[in-house]
């Protein structure tokens, strides 16, 4: 009943210690036609090559661990079914990023740019707890929903010309999120993050190639963030200019 | 002058959005008549003589719109042609770049203001 | 494999302990792919600086009298201006199009204490606009009105 395809994959390897820039090597897959990229990329790891390195873990598009470049285009492997590629099929690390190791990347400099937007609820002072939870109107939620279904997977910078570039740019997820904070209505960190947005990370970096929504495996939609944003962004500079400001 | 571009932002910003927005709006029907239709002679004859052209130009709104088809597209412009020089991989000429291509957009822009103050 | 890119691309602030491979670029960038609508979309900056530069100089001849106006008018029968031209004309189109369907989705969700219409409507509004500006400038300019 099944009909087995084998297919040629090409993946990038690179090992540090032996190779002084990556090289290619060729597998022959046979690939069940239900399939997804990362089950080939499993099976060369099982079968054919355990010294290929790539990162994966709930295999269903919510870690955001196993973004790779696949025939050129950044795809979550987990995700990404076999039957749209052809005979030979190429796996890359992720555009963008220094490689460590075969198809996997450095993090940190991601985890740096998130960090500096401060992801998290900023509130001059905590609600308490007995006040019970913070409400929130449907349509409040609404304003920044689709912002908040970022896995990290960085497909998204992996897309972008800009990140490629200038390598101060914040990026699509960081500035996504920092704008999701920014319009939810129990937080008051506005400021602050305007502050980073305006600041080296450079939200009007950004220049419409509009490829992190193209790439964005859950529809979050980073491009419309990051334009959001700096129109809050540019508000926010007016009103330095006008009113006064404590501290900055 | 990487601080300075960076202060500035906000405002090169706005002036690129809107070269793009009432630029484009603006620049339609202008190019489709001054650029084409009336080289290949195919408006009528007295619409853009001198008389009346002029008549148009230097009514207050006649003014502003020559201004914003002056300026706006400039800005637009310079903004892109930094993001092009960037995309190629000149991000550590930034500076320069900027500079320069805004330079032309900020000249550009106040003799498009003497211009047509002087209509 | 693709080019390389800024080699400071996405690197943390501190180097970890291996030595790591270089960034390299999405590799349809520049002109393959989606990529190439974008490449042309930054570089019709080239056509708007000519443009607006252009126009400079037609209401400089305006305000310089009729043989000034009239040599610049004439100097747009010029093939090479006429090829300009088409090609702006062109250029505009694309870059309306585009910057429009971007545009909705970049309006904040409240600006001050108003809402944005709902994102089709914005997307109306700017094409009703677009061709309302775009006959009227071509009535006045032609002759139709103001004669």
């Amino acid at each position: 009943m099944s009909e087995v395809r084998r297919r040629r994959f090409v993946v990038t390897r690179f090992d540090p210690d032996r190779d002084a820039e990556p090289r290619t090597q060729s597998y022959d897959v046979p690939c069940q036609p239900d399939w997804k990229v990362l089950d080939a990329l499993n099976y060369i790891k099982d079968e054919l090559d355990p010294s290929l390195s790539h990162r994966w873990s709930c295999r269903m598009a919510v870690c955001g661990s196993c973004g790779m470049n696949v025939d050129g285009k950044p795809t979550l492997t987990c995700k990404q079914a076999l039957d749209s590629y052809g005979d030979e099929v190429e796996v890359e690390p992720l555009s963008n990023f220094p490689v460590i190791r075969d198809l996997v990347v450095e993090l940190e400099g991601f985890l740096e740019k998130l960090q500096q937007v401060k992801p998290w609820i900023l509130r001059a002072k905590e609600l308490a707890v007995e006040a019970g939870p913070a409400k929130q109107k449907p349509e409040e939620l609404e304003v920044f929903r689709n912002f908040s279904y970022c896995i990290n997977c960085m497909l998204c910078y992996a897309a972008c010309p800009v990140v490629a570039n200038e390598p101060a740019f914040l990026g699509p997820a960081a500035i996504a999120l920092g704008h999701r904070y920014n319009v939810d209505s129990r937080d008051e960190g506005a400021r602050e993050r305007n502050q980073v947005f305006r600041g080296e990370g450079n939200v009007f970096a950004c220049s419409y190639a509009n490829e992190c929504s193209e790439v964005c495996p859950k529809h979050v939609d980073p491009a419309a963030a990051i334009n959001q944003a700096k129109f809050n962004a540019v508000i926010d500079w007016m009103a330095g200019l006008v009113l006064p400001r404590g501290g900055r | 002058m990487k601080q300075l571009l960076l202060r500035l932002e906000p405002l090169i910003w706005l002036l690129f959005g809107q070269g793009i927005l009432i630029g484009t709006i603006l620049l339609t029907g202008w190019v489709l008549v001054v650029g084409l239709l009336a080289p290949l002679g195919l408006v009528s004859d007295g619409a853009l003589a001198f008389e009346r052209a002029h008549r148009l130009a230097a009514h207050p709104i006649g003014r502003l719109v020559l201004l914003a088809i002056v300026a706006l597209p400039l800005w637009k412009g310079a903004h892109h042609l930094r993001s092009l020089a960037i995309d190629f991989g000149g991000g550590h000429r930034d500076a320069a770049v900027a500079t320069l291509l805004y330079a032309i957009a900020t000249v550009g822009s106040l003799l498009g203001l003497v211009a047509v103050a002087r209509l | 494999m693709a080019r390389v890119a800024d080699p400071h691309a996405m690197a943390p602030a501190k180097a970890g302990p291996t030595r790591t491979a270089p960034p390299r670029m999405p590799p349809e960038f520049p002109l393959q792919g989606r990529y190439r609508a974008y490449t042309l979309f930054d570089a019709t900056g080239a056509v708007y600086l000519l443009l607006g530069l252009l126009a400079l100089r037609l209401v400089w001849a305006l305000g310089s009298g009729d043989a000034a106006w009239r040599s610049a008018m004439e100097s747009l029968g010029n093939p090479l201006y006429l090829l300009f031209h088409a090609l702006a004309f062109a250029s505009v189109l694309f870059v309306g199009v585009r910057f429009f369907r971007l545009f909705p989705k970049a309006q904040p969700p409240k600006i001050g204490p108003l809402r944005p219409p709902p994102q089709p409507v914005i997307h109306a509004l700017l094409y009703a606009a677009w061709l309302a500006v775009s006959a009227l400038m071509i009535a006045i300019l032609a002759g139709g009105i103001f004669g």
